[in-house]
């Protein structure tokens, strides 16, 4: 496995170790990029900071929760508006944010006072909410604001209120990844364990590290439901303040983005010997193991088995007429962390495109190990991508689609490839069976796109065809498909709505009894 | 019936209008051909000033980190800039002009921006570069001073005063746009063509609006050249559209080089653009001509389609960039409408003493706030608890929850608007922006009244 110099960073040797090809025949042993080091400035890396990290990606898609910066406004208008971590408190996380505003006098003479000001000044403006949390920035962080005594001081003297204060400042670590880890240690030390939920089932979890993008949370949380498992607590997405101090209450922690919030599962099984399962929410078959798992731990396995049958049979006919459509096409999947092993194995298994490059911004060397692992042989590699090495790695592998953020999506654009939003997605939710084909399904439009089509041609130069008025999808689609494939009776394309959600809003379960579940910690 | 200016009465901000001063460094840089900006701070200072760049332009823009972390938020972190700036002109060479941008975090360890670009121009420029031609400027833009708006004006001026360079009178006017769309560009630029003036405008950023090429270029960028501000002190006079986003710059070069200077109104509706004119006709002796006033009479007719049937004691809410909010308060009152609230996103002292906000503080006899250092709160608050009535909300899409929750309509306008297509691309200045801003009310007011079924049938016939 070769490491791989982008002629673009020839100036930087130190990028070489930064990239890597996979090599037929080859194994992770040979080589693996360095990950998770000091970024090199200059290069127009795509990292964001710890103080986001934390804020941005953990912390706020808490619900019920004031969200509040200690620094100057920029940290917190920049941040603002810009995810889709959607919730059922009507969307208060995403609504509102707060900044304490600090100016030069507060740099000069300390900004405590106005800090417990803001504080007061907040919970007056949201009367009906009692959490907060508190983020550091660098500026707060700098001059040495001691945040947590002004959030004592103001909990002894309203005694209605919780407040949890976050030390990450926007310079701590190379990368956003700091502040998952910052966060996920505060959460811990600070709040779990002091708040007692109500239990209403023998079968109990967390479900970590879970942001509920467009209503994923949702989707998962329907499939433990019908599964008889109370779902305790979320984090993050959609996630209630009280519910994730009783994290503790757990029998199993059901991990899903391991890059952003392992650590909080790793402390639990530490300190409460809560045991910690990795799953994936995205793909048929990744998604029923997982389900399957969490079944197998509880000794429910038929109840997990029940609804992969009805999901499967349900949904599958759809997948698989995207499947057919998009075998062969190469996609580079250029997320931030998780899901580049998350979907590197499954969207090559399941909907059938090659995986010919995948990147992480704030990756680690694991995520790389397993994205690698899961990828197409022959794919490179990159860690902390920069403007410059991307462009090149697409001239270099010719994608016909790209999985990446909004902005690079932007540059991606301008070479003609079309991206999907791997962060925010387009038309999700994507995880649980329907997502998944949802997911498919925003692959078919955009490479199928006749615009992207209409782009690719130059009128100074190239043939017009002027009997032409309009080329739909499926003429670009099933121009080379078999004729059995193309007017099969068993496959169709997506049938949901555009509002996939609505049908869980009022949502009831029943109950189920409990049964013998030897894994159980219970 | 009285006009009321007023403070943010609380310490902190719920819903911010405004971001902070390094962004506003940002925009101006990216502004600038061979251009590429290294913001000296954290990478999220950079990182999310490039997305919602891309949110409201739907275009990526190269700007830099010297990506500062731990050890040199502990111990200095010049270094960082040093090797960022290496980095930086290594790998694209075409870059001549590197704005260092400083932030909160830099600025409260106290690096020395200033010493560095000496050290650099004596060391690593001549060294490693030498015949390139390389400019760093320094711009200090700290988080907790000011906001993005002065920002813009504190970075325009320092890059106008590097490189204005008195030479041979170009018989150019200088046009500051301020912080304004590709369409206001446009906009601009046809006026003054219509004029017959030639002029150095700052910024050109109609290329902010790329196009998606068969060759498969990538990257949207401002055109403004080095040879274009240096050029700015040979000019025959410079006209400020702004007088809080490029009034700085302009008030230097009057001082400077003794230009003949106006700065602002700004040309937001029929009013203002007449004296823009004005002063285009005072500044360069050319006439107005009759191809404007014809115009001009287009957008009259527009106007006078909607306004008196549609628009009159129609009570709005503004907020956004000063400039922009003073002009369209101006514009609806021409309108007949009831500006009700302004939302000011700073605590600039100068609006105290701005002659527009006196006037409207002296004429305007309806009940009427403008709030300094304000953020959405004072808007939602006033809303939801106060019994504050509106027909509808001109701003930014930050505001966009406001419109949504409690149904008053909204036609977005300013920066960032990501959440409407297009907007970028159509001016609010000239007689053409004073036409799409008077008929993108008017029609939000229309598709409100269908939707919540009030008088929808008056629009059967008009």
């Amino acid at each position: 496995m070769p490491y791989h110099l982008f002629k673009c960073s020839e100036c930087i040797p130190e990028r070489k170790e930064h990239a890597v090809i996979k090599g037929p025949g080859e194994t992770l042993a040979d080589a693996l990029p360095l990950g998770y080091l000091n970024t090199i400035p200059g290069t127009i890396s795509e990292r964001g900071c710890a103080y986001c990290g934390a804020k941005h990606v953990i912390g706020t898609p808490m619900k019920d929760v004031i969200h509040i910066s200690h620094g100057p406004v920029g940290c917190t208008y920049d941040t603002w508006q810009t995810k889709r971590y959607i919730s059922d408190n009507d969307n208060f996380q995403i609504k509102y944010t707060f900044a304490t505003d600090m100016k030069e006098k507060h740099i000069v003479f300390g900004a405590e006072k106005m800090l417990k000001q803001n504080i007061i000044e907040a919970f007056t403006a949201m009367p009906h909410i009692k959490h907060m949390t508190i983020y550091q920035t660098c500026a707060s962080a700098l001059i040495g604001d001691d945040i947590n005594a002004v959030a004592q001081e103001v909990m002894e003297e309203m005694p209605d209120v919780d407040i949890f204060v976050c030390n990450s400042p926007g310079f701590g670590g190379p990368s956003q990844s700091g502040g998952h880890h910052k966060i996920n240690i505060a959460w811990i030390n600070q709040k779990v364990g002091t708040f007692e939920p109500k239990i209403t089932s023998d079968y109990v979890i967390n479900y970590v590290g879970e942001y509920n993008i467009q209503g994923d949370q949702v989707v998962m949380d329907d499939y433990f439901k019908r599964m008889g498992i109370q779902v305790l607590s979320t984090f993050t997405g959609n996630g209630g303040y009280d519910d994730l101090r009783a994290m503790h209450r757990a029998h199993l922690n059901v991990l899903e983005c391991a890059r952003s919030a392992e650590y909080i599962c790793n402390e639990l099984r530490k300190r409460y010997g809560t045991p910690r399962l990795d799953i994936d929410g995205f793909g048929f078959g990744p998604l029923g193991a997982s389900l399957r798992k969490v079944a197998l731990f509880f000794g429910i396995e038929d109840r997990a088995k029940q609804i992969i049958a009805e999901e499967t049979a349900r949904w599958k006919p759809e997948l698989d007429w995207y499947a057919a459509r998009l075998e062969g096409k190469k996609v580079c999947l250029w997320p931030g962390g998780s899901k580049l092993w998350h979907w590197a194995h499954v969207i090559h298994d399941e909907m059938k495109v090659d995986v010919v490059s995948v990147y992480t911004k704030f990756g680690h060397q694991g995520d790389m190990e397993k994205g690698i692992a899961r990828c197409e042989e022959g794919a490179l590699a990159i860690d902390d991508p920069n403007e410059l090495e991307g462009l090149e790695a697409m001239d270099m592998v010719q994608p016909d689609i790209i999985f990446t953020g909004k902005r690079p999506g932007e540059v991606a654009k301008k070479v003609r490839v079309p991206y999907l939003n791997a962060h925010a997605y387009h038309n999700g939710p994507w995880k649980g069976w329907e997502g998944w084909v949802r997911f498919a399904r925003d692959v078919y439009n955009a490479v199928y796109s006749p615009i992207l089509e209409l782009a690719k041609r130059d009128i100074s130069k190239d043939e017009i065809p002027t009997d032409q008025g309009f080329v739909t999808r499926r003429m670009l689609s099933d121009v080379n498909l078999p004729e059995e494939v193309r007017n099969s009776t068993e496959l169709r394309p997506y049938t949901g709505e555009f509002d996939n959600l609505a049908c869980y809003k009022d949502k009831t379960y029943p109950l189920m009894e409990k049964r013998p579940a030897p894994g159980a910690a219970a | 019936m009285t006009c009321e200016l007023m403070e943010r009465p609380r310490a902190g901000v719920i819903n911010p209008i405004f971001t902070c001063q390094p962004a506003g460094a940002q925009f101006v840089s990216i502004g600038i051909k061979d251009c590429i900006g290294i913001v000296h701070g954290g990478q999220g200072c950079v990182m999310f000033v490039r997305l919602i760049f891309s949110q409201h332009f739907k275009e990526s823009f190269e700007l830099a980190s010297s990506s500062v972390h731990e050890d040199g938020a502990v111990f200095g972190a010049c270094g960082r800039v040093e090797q960022a700036v290496d980095v930086l002109l290594m790998r694209y060479p075409h870059v001549k002009v590197v704005p260092i941008i400083s932030t909160c975090s830099t600025e409260v360890i106290g690096d020395d921006i200033d010493g560095v670009v000496t050290k650099l121009n004596n060391g690593l420029l001549k060294e490693k570069y030498p015949g390139r031609e390389v400019h760093l400027i320094p711009i200090h833009t700290p988080s907790f001073v000011g906001s993005m708006i002065t920002g813009y004006d504190v970075a325009m001026r320092d890059i106008v005063a590097y490189f204005a360079k008195k030479t041979a009178p170009s018989g150019k006017l200088n046009v500051f746009t301020g912080w304004v769309n590709p369409g206001d560009v446009t906009a601009i630029k046809h006026l003054l063509a219509a004029m017959g003036i030639e002029a150095t405008v700052l910024f050109e950023i109609e290329a902010f609006d790329a196009p998606m090429m068969p060759s498969g270029n990538h990257v949207a960028h401002g055109e403004t050249t080095i040879a274009d501000i240096e050029g700015t002190a040979n000019a025959v006079g410079t006209m400020a559209l702004s007088r809080y986003e490029g009034g700085k710059a302009a008030a230097y070069l009057e001082k400077e080089f003794g230009l003949p200077t106006i700065i602002g109104p700004t040309p937001i509706g029929i009013r203002n653009t007449d004296t823009f004119l004005a002063h285009l006709r005072t500044l360069t002796g050319k006439p107005i001509p009759e191809t404007l006033v014809r115009e001009r009479g287009v957008a009259i007719d527009a106007l006078t389609d909607l306004t008196h049937m549609f628009f009159a004691d129609k009570r709005v809410a503004i907020y956004g960039n000063p400039d922009l909010v003073i002009g369209l308060a101006e514009f609806c009152i021409d309108l007949e409408m009831q500006p009700a609230l302004l939302l000011l996103g700073d605590d600039n002292t100068n609006y105290q003493k701005d002659p527009r906000i006196k006037a409207l503080k002296e004429n305007v006899d309806w009940d009427m706030e403008i709030v300094t250092n304000a953020d959405f709160w004072e808007l939602e608050d006033r809303v939801k608890n106060k019994g504050l009535k509106l027909d509808l909300i001109l701003g930014h899409s930050k505001g966009r929850f406001i419109s949504i929750d409690y149904n008053i309509p909204m036609v977005r306008v300013g920066f960032p608007t990501y959440d409407r297509a297009g907007m970028f691309r159509h001016p609010v200045v000239g007689y053409a922006g004073a036409i799409w801003l008077a008929e993108q009310m008017a029609n939000a007011l229309f598709a409100d009244m269908e939707y919540k079924h009030v008088r929808e049938w008056s629009l059967n016939m008009w």
